[in-house]
């Protein structure tokens, strides 16, 4: 999902960038009033851990492979701050050392996966996993988390191709959402997986999580309001202007203000695309949004019969194998 | 790894490598931002901005093969969404434009890498007032990213010699393993790095 | 009459999860010595090491057991004791952390804020004195062997002039090369050292005295040669006379 250099546009840029500096700017101050000596190289190496883990190839069909973005799986590790600074620090890092992601699209990259993704995700996660009461509950809700992740990212990597002029929002929309509902999938279950596979090893590394899922306590409510203010803005400006019938209102004000890109590149919306209906729902766009909320009631339900299944038959195992030992 | 040819390519010797670290990058970000704002039908702007970039790539002494090779990791990304646009009035033209503006930033960037040390990069941002929490951490990514993947290397080494079914299902759960494992040795390693840098004076 | 250069009282420490690590030691290492810490897994080595310079305990509570040159470790002189006592890990990854040679080595002089002038000074006195010429400033650390890796942390420690070295496990990674390069550079250091270590037979070449340190005590002390040639001694300790003293005649 990483944008390259080339597609944005001077005006989707500065948005984007002054979107994501904000949100890195709140989690900067977040993060040194708790900050330890001991956090920073915890929290460098966690940015090295999840630039390696997002280069493990997870085989999907023929030769493609999945991968890991990580940032629900940092934000739950580490705390939902803490992951804005680790995924900055691995996108930036990408971007300048590896051609990995544009250099000025950073802005926009950042505001995807390092502000929502994490955020959005964390959220979601908390509210899932609030009314859960059990591990398989737990375990369901990072699904959900992650799932969310990795949607509500590629809708805002549309909403600022579309702002861009790079691409109709007729499609990007859709196409973005419903291939990375699929691609959700892989995220939700390598982190479920992964984080399993840590808190197994280590226990300790979340005290909460293994107990009752509720480590933190409450967010204060300006961070809830920061935070939130700024997805919603994203949203706001990247989403709502081509969802409403407005679709020429925001490049009305940019053209007024100096900030839009030549003419000749914003897209006639193409007319076939424009007039596409889904039988029943209405516009591609609207049909795709729909998707997305069955998507991740399926994606939980799933997710939580899945866990519960697995749960059971490991804890079956497990006491089968304490029963032949006391008796051995 | 890819990384170790950019590494090692850092290193040479030319009169873009002798340039200072701060130079080449906002070289690098005028380039980019200029490029960003050539108009969709400005051929010439576009064999103006190769143009530079060649002789860029001429006097680093930046191979071919390195170029070719990074490239091609990337250049679908850039056809797949480059080809997003195609679905529009006008959008071959567009297609086109996004295309070669794509691969021309991509390639700057990628002659930057070639020619200075990440180290220059990482104190060049420090110096212009990056947080140093950020630096910082960037410093440790780029230092520990090997060391983590040489021992990720060695723990799916020792898996796969142990293991006997195939499969997608197992592969993933394989990987994942190894993954919760990487972490929790990165947060063992965080804390002895820790040690050893307050040993050293570091609060 | 001066204090010693390391002086341990009585030192307790219990690990988080309630196991004892370390559990009464005291001894003493004069200025000059060079002296060998030997002792089964688990006994408590890198513990001890670690509170030479006050990285442990977490929290400093209570009546110091350590000093250094008579200044008692705890949290007031933790900044002075860690420019006195330079404590060198057992793996050189966990200690070489910035992007490049020059960088690392350049650390500790970086955070006591020295003039630029110095700092250089300094990291190309100290890196000479592990035998590294300049052109090593440069690489980033993956590139080394696990020898030039330790060096360049050596030197680090090194860069501030510490009168203690405290060494944990120097050899372990070292092929018969990289171990008799760090011998003559340890020989030629003007500091007290302090080596932790399996390698039994460093510890005849090198050191004056040797601590037998055994779940959490020591068990005993003395001439370095004489508790190694002890095969009774060095048995009942996880241990074993180095070849050199069983079958060869030392002075």
């Amino acid at each position: 999902m990483h944008i390259p250099d080339g597609f944005l546009d001077a005006k989707t840029i500065a948005v984007a960038s002054v979107l994501s500096a904000a949100g890195i700017a709140r989690a900067l101050r977040n993060v040194r009033r708790t900050l330890t000596p001991r956090k920073v190289p915890l929290m460098g190496l966690a940015s090295a851990f999840l630039f390696v883990a997002q280069m493990i190839n997870f085989p999907v069909i023929g030769g493609t492979s999945g991968h890991l973005l990580g940032a629900v799986l940092a934000a739950i590790l580490l705390g939902p701050d803490e992951a804005v600074l680790v995924m900055t620090v691995v996108l930036a890092v990408q971007a300048f050392l590896f051609a990995d992601g544009g250099v000025l699209a950073l802005g926009a990259n950042l505001f995807n996966m390092a502000i929502v993704a994490p955020l959005a995700g964390y959220a979601v996660y908390r509210l899932a996993a609030r009314p859960a009461r059990t591990e398989a509950g737990r375990l369901a809700a990072v699904a959900l988390a992650a799932w969310s992740s990795t949607v509500l990212a590629a809708a805002a990597c549309a909403g600022e191709l579309s702002l861009a002029g790079a691409v109709a929002w007729p499609l990007a929309f859709p196409a973005m959402t419903v291939l990375h509902m699929a691609v959700g999938l892989g995220e939700a279950i390598i982190t479920v997986l992964v984080l399993a596979a840590a808190v197994k090893a280590r226990p300790d590394l979340l005290p909460g999580f293994a107990a009752r899922g509720r480590e933190d306590g409450p967010r204060p409510i300006k961070d809830v309001l920061i935070y939130g203010g700024l997805v919603v803005a994203g949203a706001a400006v990247f989403v709502l202007p081509f969802a409403s019938k407005l679709p020429d209102g925001l490049e009305a004000v940019a053209l007024r203000l100096g900030f839009a890109s030549r003419a000749a590149a914003r897209p006639v919306v193409s007319a076939p695309l424009a007039d596409y209906r889904v039988p029943g729902v209405g516009s591609l766009p609207l049909a795709a949004a729909l998707a997305a909320l069955l998507g991740a009631g399926l994606v939980f339900s799933l997710a939580f019969l899945i866990a519960r299944r697995r749960l059971a038959r490991v804890r079956g195992a497990e006491r089968a194998a304490a029963r032949k030992t006391e008796s051995g | 790894m890819k990384h170790e040819s950019a590494d090692r390519l850092s290193r040479g010797e030319s009169p873009i490598h002798r340039l200072s670290p701060g130079l080449k990058t906002g070289a690098v970000l005028a380039f980019i931002l200029a490029v960003t704002l050539i108009p969709f039908r400005a051929g010439a702007a576009f064999a103006a901005a190769g143009a530079l970039l060649a002789g860029a790539i001429a006097a680093g002494r930046v191979p071919a093969s390195y170029l070719l090779k990074r490239a091609l990791l990337l250049e679908p990304v850039i056809v797949a969404v480059a080809g997003m646009a195609l679905f529009q009035p006008g959008g071959a033209a567009i297609f086109a434009a996004m295309a070669v503006k794509s691969t021309l930033c991509v390639t700057s960037v990628l002659v930057l890498s070639a020619t200075t040390p990440a180290a220059g990069v990482l104190a060049f941002f420090r110096r212009l007032g990056v947080p140093s929490i950020l630096t910082s951490m960037a410093a440790l990514t780029v230092r520990y990213v090997h060391v983590l993947g040489d021992e990720l290397r060695r723990m799916r080494r020792a898996r796969r010699s142990r293991t006997f079914r195939r499969g997608k299902a197992r592969a993933w759960r394989s990987a994942s393993a190894a993954a919760g494992h990487l972490f929790v040795r990165s947060t063992d390693r965080a804390e002895r790095i820790y040690r050893a840098m307050s040993a050293r004076g570091w609060r | 009459m001066s204090p010693s250069a390391v002086e341990i009282r009585d030192l307790r420490f219990r690990y988080p999860d309630g196991r004892a690590a370390l559990d009464g030691v005291s001894m003493s290492v004069e200025e000059g010595e060079t002296v060998g810490l030997i002792g089964p897994n688990g006994a408590g080595k890198s513990t001890l090491l670690m509170h030479l310079n006050g990285i442990l305990p977490d929290v400093h509570r209570g009546a110091p057991a350590v000093f250094i040159h008579g200044v008692p470790v705890e949290k007031k002189n933790l900044l002075r004791i860690r420019r006195e006592v330079g404590l060198l890990f057992e793996d050189p990854d966990d200690q070489l952390l910035s992007p490049t040679v020059w960088e690392d080595v350049a650390f500790g002089p970086r955070q006591w804020d020295w003039p630029e002038a110095e700092v250089e000074a300094a990291v190309r006195r100290a890196m000479a004195e592990v035998g590294l010429d300049e052109g090593f400033g440069r690489l980033s650390p993956h590139h080394l062997s696990n020898g030039e890796k330790q060096r360049v942390c050596l030197a680090g420690i090194m860069v501030s002039r510490p009168r203690i070295l405290a060494l944990d496990e120097p050899t372990r990674a070292l092929d018969p090369r990289g171990r008799r390069r760090l011998q003559s550079i340890l020989r030629a250091l003007d500091a007290v050292k302090i080596i932790a270590t399996h390698d039994l037979e460093l510890v005849a070449e090198l050191c004056d005295r040797a601590f037998v340190l055994d779940g959490g005590k020591i068990a005993a002390s003395g001439r370095a040669v004489e508790i190694l040639s002890d095969e009774r001694l060095m048995l009942d300790h996880g241990l074993e006379t180095p070849y050199s003293l069983k079958h060869g005649a030392r002075g």
